[in-house]
């Protein structure tokens, strides 16, 4: 796994200071949806061999949510935005 | 009855008994600094910080976007508490932690040494400079660490875990001959 992480408020930090908090490309349905729906995100989760979005929470640090991009074959960490500004681009 | 942990040091039963001489690393514990947390309200960090960072009569510690530590030698907690107030004037949200605050001081030339077999962070010079701070981990124990000189480091932990990291320090430290006693 990858082990250092760059924070965008901390700089580089151990990943023994983060709590990893699950994929972050799921998008929350709308309540009115279906079963299927509401089941598929809440429960269901991919396994993925190479790039992955997923919540990292700098528990240690700043506590803020971060969104990193690593992957899961390589160990690379691609980027890593604040769940904030993550939030913001992506008009969640 | 009123408990008064400002008066009570979480560390007075560590050490209890005469202080021994500061040896080259030294480990002073700090008494009686006042320090608050302010946080800002949306939309308000960046005025918040450079008003923080215009008063020189405290020291200023980064610990999250919008969040820092304040620390003071020489304001009592509630005077402490009033200026910030006024400085701030509704801008940000003021939190005594002048008890739930130890302030732990390390000072020598080992310090660097000492630090690396507990935090994973650069603490080079040029990674870490003088009057920079962040919030780190400290073996298992969250701490707020400031660079105050080349060789002196300033550790905040809350109250509840300072025994503990007292006792990692030490241990930390124990190669180089790191002695402990509480700030003059």
């Amino acid at each position: 796994m990858a082990s250092l992480i760059t924070c965008p408020h901390c700089g580089v930090r151990p990943k023994e200071e983060f709590a990893i908090r699950g994929d972050a490309s799921l998008v929350r349905p709308a309540p009115t949806a279906s079963d299927e729906a509401w089941h598929d995100y809440v429960y269901v989760r991919t396994n993925p061999r190479g790039r992955t979005l997923e919540h990292w929470q700098h528990v240690a640090g700043c506590r803020r949510f971060l969104v990193v991009e690593r992957d899961t074959f390589t160990h690379d960490v691609h980027s890593v935005t604040d769940g904030a500004a993550f939030a913001r681009e992506n008009g969640r | 009855m009123i408990r008064d942990y400002y008066n009570r040091n979480a560390l007075d039963e560590k050490l209890r008994g005469a202080p021994r001489p500061p040896g080259v690393n030294h480990l002073a514990i700090g008494h009686r600094q006042a320090v608050a947390m302010v946080l800002a309200v949306a939309g308000e960090e960046d005025s918040v910080e450079s008003l923080l960072s215009s008063a020189t009569d405290f020291a200023v510690r980064f610990s999250a976007p919008g969040e820092w530590l304040v620390v003071s030698e020489n304001d009592t907690p509630e005077g402490l508490q009033r200026r910030l107030n006024a400085l701030c004037s509704g801008r940000a949200h003021i939190v005594d932690q002048s008890e739930a605050r130890v302030l732990f001081r390390l000072s020598g030339p080992a310090t660097r040494r000492i630090l690396a077999k507990g935090i994973g962070l650069d603490l080079h010079p040029t990674a870490l400079a003088t009057g920079a701070s962040a919030n780190a981990l400290c073996g298992h124990i969250s701490v707020n660490l400031a660079r105050t000189g080349e060789d002196t480091f300033e550790l905040i932990a809350p109250r509840s875990l300072a025994q503990s990291l007292f006792d990692d320090l030490m241990t930390m430290g124990r190669e180089y001959d790191l002695t402990a006693a509480f700030a003059a």
